[in-house]
C-alpha cells in the first residue's frame, strides 16, 4: 500500500512541476466580452510565429477589473471603456507607460430576427416593447453607454422599469437572440458576428458617447515581457486588419498616461 | 440596515413564500403518490424529483428557461393566449425556487408519510371517510412534524437559491432582485459592507429555518 | 339469526405464500366465529370482507349488493366490481384497535358520523359512551386509555354508525388473560344487546364457545366446517377439525350450585363437579366441555382418588385411531374418552362394559352463555 502512494504522489509531483514548465511563456489577457471573437483570431495568429500562448478571460469589464483589484494572475487588461482602467490606474494596478486606447465601437439598437421591426429608440416607450436588455451600467460598458445615451434623448426614466440588467454585453446579444427580450444594446461588432439578430438602429456617432477601448499592463503581471511583446502586437497590421474584419474602429493615435 | 437593503429582504420572503404556495400542493400530492403507491415507472419519477439536488442550478435554470421563455413549450402559450412573460418577471423567480426547493419538500413530507400506519388510513375508510378526507383528517396530521420540517426546509432553500433564479429571472432590482444575487452583485460593484450585510441576514433566515426543523425532525411522539 | 346475509366465494393466493379460499362461506345473522389456528386465513377473510384486501378471484354478496365480483377469466372486463370499505356499511375494530392516536375519545367515536348534523352527532356518541360505561374518558388520548378501555372504544367507534356488518378481529386477543375472561362475557352481551349481524375471529375455541352463534372453522386458509358452535367442535367433520377444535365432549348443562369456587353443574341426571372461576356470578345455562384426553377410566371404584368426579359409565362404542381408541360412554349422557391401544386392551374394554369415568374438576370446563 505505502508502495502505491509514493508512487502516486511521485507521479503527482511530476506532472505539477511539468506543468510549470509548459506553462513558461503563457500570457494571460483579461478583455472585454465584445472582444472575444476578434481577439482569439488575433491571439491564434499570434502564437504561430511568437512560440508563445495566449490565455484569456472574456467577461464585462467591470467584473474584470474587480478581479483584478483582487489579485487575479493576469498580464493585460483590455477593456471597453476607460472609467475602468482610470479606477485601476488610480489604484497603481497599471504599469505606467502601456496604457493606449486602442479602438472605438459602435452602439446598435438588435431586435430578434422574428420580432417587430424597431425604427428608434423613441419606439421604446410603446406597449410592444416590454424588456430592453442592457449591460448592468455599473460593471458592462457597454451599458453604461447606452444609459448615457438614453438619458442624453431623455427617455430614460420613462424606460427605466422595462430594463433587464445582463452581466455582459454578449448575455445582452443571447437575450435577444433567445427572444426572451424585445429589444436590446449591444455593439455593432456583437451584431454582426450573430445570425439571429437584426440591427434595428445604429446609434450615430454624434449621439454616441465616446466608445473607446484602452489596454494596458497590469502590475505584477506573471510574464511582463511577454506581454509587452503581445500588447505591441495588437497595434500591428495583421492585428488591425483582423479588428477592422470584425467591425471595430481602430484608432490611429494611441493615447499614454 | 437601509431601506433598499430592508426592501431586497422582504421582496426575498415574499418571493419564497409565493413558492411555497407551489410547492405545497404539488409536493403534497408528489409525496403521498410515493409513499402509497407503485407503479411501473416509479424510480423514474423518484429520480427527476430528486434531480434539482443533484444538477448544477444553472442546468436546472436553463431547463426552465427552454419552457418558460417566449419561444418555449409552456412560455410561448402564455405569451400568445396570456399575454403573459415569464421570464425576466417575478414569477419566473417563484418557478426557479419552487424548482429547486421542492425535491427537499417531498423528501421530508415523504418519510412523514410513510412513517403513518397505513392501518389508521385504512380504518378509516371502514368509518366512511372517502380519500380526501383520509388525507386531510389522518394522514396529514399524523405527519404533521415531517411535513413541518420539510416546509421550512425548502423555504430556507429557495432563499438562499442562486443559480437557476439567475438564469431565468436574471437580476432586475426592486423586480427579480432577490438575497443571494443582490450580494453577488454588490460583491461584482465593490460594495462590501452592503454584501456583508445582507449575507448576515441571509445566515441568521437560513440558520433559524434550519434549527427549528431539525428540532421537528428529531423528536418523535 | 334465520336467512343468509351473506355469502363468499373467492380465492387470495399470497406470493410465494399460503392460498386463502372462501369456500361457499353462507353467513347468517347473528354472531359468527371465524375459527381456527393462527395463520389459517381467517384474518385475511375478515379484512376481504371489510373492503381492506382484494380477493384476486370470486365474489362477495351482502344482502342484495354485490360487494366484489372478478372472474378468474382474463377476457371478462365487465362485471369487475368492486365496493370500497367507504360504501360497505360496516363497522370494523382490528386487533391493536387502530384508534387514531391524534384523537379524543369523542373524536374517535365521532369520525365517522360526519354527514350527521352535530347535534344529532353529539348525541349519538353521548348515547355509544354511557351505553359502553365510558363517559369519563372523553377528552382522554387513546395512549391514556387501559386495554379494556381503548378495546371499548373501538368498539364503540365501529357502533355508533349503526353498521349493517360488524367485523371484529381478534377482540379480545390483546387484552391479558384475566381482563379478557371478564371482558368475554361482556362482549357477548354487548353484541347481543346492538343485534348487528356480528363476524368475529378467534384462534381460542372457547371465546368461539363463548361468544359464538354459529362457528366457522378454518384450516389451512380455507373453511372446512360450519355449524352452530357445540355441534361443530363435538363433531368434527374430519380429523383436522377436530385437531383444532380439540374438545370432543360438549354438553349443555345448569349450574345447581356454587360453594367454595367449586360449581356443581346438572347434566341431564347425572351431577358433575367444576371449578367456578371465570363464571359470571349469576351464570346458570353453561356448555360442559371435556376433552377426551382428561377422561381416565377405572374398572372398580372402590379407591380413594382425588377427582372429584366418578361417573358409572357403560361402553357404547369402541375405534381404533392410529395408536390410540376412540371410546364412546354412556354417563347418563354421551362422553367420549381417548386411550391407548394397551389401555383398552388391558381393561378388557368391550361393548357394554361397565366401569367408571373419572374427571378432576379443572377438567371440566364450564362456558357460560348468556342464552
Amino acid at each position: 500500500m505505502k508502495r502505491v502512494f509514493t508512487s502516486l504522489f511521485a507521479s503527482a509531483a511530476l506532472l505539477f512541476a511539468a506543468q510549470n514548465e509548459i506553462r513558461a511563456t503563457t500570457v494571460t489577457v483579461f478583455a472585454a466580452a465584445s472582444l472575444t471573437d476578434s481577439l482569439k483570431q488575433i491571439a491564434a495568429d499570434y502564437e504561430k510565429t511568437s512560440g508563445d500562448k495566449i490565455v484569456f478571460n472574456f467577461a464585462a469589464s467591470g467584473t474584470l477589473a474587480r478581479q483584478i483589484e483582487a489579485g487575479a494572475p493576469a498580464d493585460i487588461f483590455f477593456s471597453a471603456d476607460e472609467t475602468k482602467a482610470d479606477a485601476l490606474e488610480k489604484k497603481g494596478l497599471l504599469v505606467r507607460g502601456t496604457r493606449k486606447s486602442l479602438l472605438g465601437n459602435s452602439l446598435v439598437i438588435v431586435t430578434p430576427t422574428d420580432a417587430a421591426a424597431i425604427h428608434s429608440p423613441a419606439e421604446f416607450t410603446n406597449a410592444v416593447v416590454q424588456h430592453i436588455a442592457l449591460g448592468e451600467v455599473k460593471t458592462v460598458p457597454c451599458g453604461t453607454y447606452a444609459k448615457a445615451y438614453l438619458e442624453k434623448l431623455s427617455l430614460w426614466s420613462a424606460i427605466e422599469n422595462k430594463v433587464v440588467p445582463c452581466e455582459s454585453v454578449r448575455a445582452v446579444l443571447a437575450a435577444v437572440e433567445s427572444g426572451n427580450v424585445d429589444v436590446g444594446f449591444v455593439y455593432k461588432t456583437d451584431a454582426a458576428i450573430s445570425k439571429k439578430v437584426q440591427v434595428a438602429y445604429e446609434v450615430p456617432a454624434a449621439d454616441a458617447p465616446k466608445i473607446s477601448y484602452p489596454v494596458a499592463l497590469i502590475k505584477d503581471a506573471p510574464q511582463p515581457d511577454a506581454a509587452k511583446k503581445f500588447i505591441g502586437y495588437l497595434d500591428s497590421d495583421a492585428a488591425t486588419a483582423v479588428f477592422k474584419q470584425f467591425g471595430f474602429i481602430v484608432l490611429t493615435s494611441p493615447t499614454t498616461e | 440596515m437601509s431601506g433598499v437593503e430592508w426592501q431586497l429582504v422582504g421582496f426575498s420572503l415574499r418571493m419564497a413564500l409565493t413558492s411555497l404556495l407551489l410547492i405545497l400542493p404539488v409536493g403534497l400530492a408528489l409525496a403521498w403518490w410515493l409513499a402509497r403507491k407503485n407503479w411501473p415507472g416509479k424510480a423514474l419519477v423518484e429520480t427527476l424529483v430528486s434531480l434539482p439536488l443533484v444538477l448544477p442550478p444553472v442546468v436546472t435554470g436553463l431547463l426552465l428557461l427552454q419552457l418558460f421563455g417566449r419561444r418555449g413549450l409552456v412560455g410561448s402559450w402564455l405569451h400568445s393566449t396570456l399575454d403573459c412573460d415569464v421570464v425576466f418577471t417575478w414569477r419566473a423567480v417563484v418557478i426557479a425556487l419552487a424548482a429547486m426547493s421542492l425535491p427537499l419538500f417531498v423528501r421530508a413530507a415523504r418519510t412523514a408519510f410513510e412513517e403513518v400506519d397505513v392501518k389508521f388510513e385504512q380504518l378509516a375508510r371502514t368509518l366512511g371517510a372517502g380519500e380526501w378526507r383520509v388525507f386531510f383528517t389522518i394522514t396529514l396530521p399524523l405527519a404533521k412534524r415531517g411535513v413541518l420540517a420539510g416546509t421550512l426546509l425548502s423555504f430556507a432553500r429557495a432563499l438562499g437559491e442562486f443559480g437557476a433564479t439567475i438564469m431565468v429571472a436574471g437580476n432586475i432590482p426592486g423586480r427579480t432582485t432577490t438575497l443571494p444575487v443582490a450580494i453577488y452583485q454588490a460583491v461584482e460593484n465593490g460594495e462590501d459592507a452592503h454584501a456583508w450585510t445582507l449575507a448576515g441576514v441571509s445566515a441568521v433566515i437560513a440558520f433559524a429555518a434550519v434549527f427549528i426543523s431539525e428540532k421537528l425532525l428529531r423528536r418523535k411522539t | 339469526m334465520n336467512g343468509k346475509i351473506l355469502t363468499a366465494n373467492f380465492r387470495k393466493q399470497f406470493p410465494g405464500g399460503p392460498e386463502i379460499v372462501a369456500d361457499d362461506l353462507r353467513i347468517g345473522g347473528g354472531i359468527t366465529v371465524l375459527f381456527g389456528a393462527s395463520g389459517s386465513g381467517k384474518t385475511t377473510i375478515l379484512r376481504c370482507l371489510a373492503g381492506l384486501e382484494i380477493p384476486d378471484e370470486g365474489e362477495i354478496k351482502f344482502g342484495g349488493e354485490s360487494w366484489f365480483q372478478k372472474s378468474g377469466k382474463r377476457q371478462a372486463a365487465s362485471g369487475h366490481i368492486f365496493a370500497p370499505p367507504q360504501k360497505r356499511r360496516i363497522g370494523f375494530v382490528p386487533q391493536d384497535y387502530a384508534l387514531f392516536p391524534h384523537l379524543s375519545v369523542v373524536d374517535n367515536i365521532g369520525y365517522g358520523l360526519k354527514e350527521l348534523p352535530a347535534t344529532e352527532r353529539t348525541l349519538r356518541v353521548a348515547e355509544t359512551l354511557h351505553w359502553l360505561g365510558l363517559e369519563d374518558l372523553e377528552m382522554r388520548l387513546p395512549r391514556e386509555l387501559s386495554g379494556g378501555q381503548q378495546q371499548r372504544v373501538a368498539l364503540a367507534r365501529a357502533v355508533v354508525r349503526r353498521p349493517k356488518l360488524l367485523l371484529l378481529d381478534e377482540p379480545l386477543a390483546a387484552l391479558d388473560t384475566p381482563t379478557r375472561l371478564r371482558l368475554r362475557g361482556e362482549l357477548r352481551q354487548l353484541l347481543r344487546q346492538l343485534g348487528i349481524p356480528t363476524i368475529l375471529v378467534t384462534h381460542d375455541r372457547f371465546e368461539a364457545l363463548a361468544l359464538g352463534d354459529e362457528v366457522v372453522v378454518l384450516h389451512a386458509g380455507r373453511n372446512v366446517q360450519q355449524g352452530a358452535a357445540p355441534d361443530v367442535f363435538s363433531q368434527p367433520a374430519n380429523l383436522a377439525v377436530a385437531e383444532i377444535t380439540a374438545v370432543e365432549t360438549i354438553l349443555s348443562g345448569h349450574i345447581l350450585a356454587t360453594l367454595n369456587g367449586l360449581a356443581t353443574v346438572a347434566v341431564g341426571a347425572t351431577r358433575l363437579i367444576a371449578l367456578a372461576k371465570d363464571l359470571p356470578p349469576a351464570a346458570r345455562a353453561v356448555y360442559v366441555c371435556i376433552r377426551a384426553e382428561d377422561v381416565i377410566l377405572i374398572r372398580n371404584d372402590v379407591i380413594q382418588s382425588s377427582p372429584r368426579n366418578h361417573l358409572p359409565a357403560t361402553v357404547r362404542e369402541l375405534g381404533r385411531e392410529g395408536p390410540l381408541v376412540r371410546v364412546t360412554l354412556d354417563c347418563g349422557f354421551s362422553l367420549i374418552a381417548l386411550l391407548t391401544q394397551s389401555a383398552c386392551e388391558e381393561l378388557a374394554l368391550q361393548k357394554g362394559e361397565q366401569l367408571f369415568a373419572l374427571l378432576k374438576t379443572p377438567q371440566v370446563h364450564l362456558i357460560s352463555f348468556a342464552g
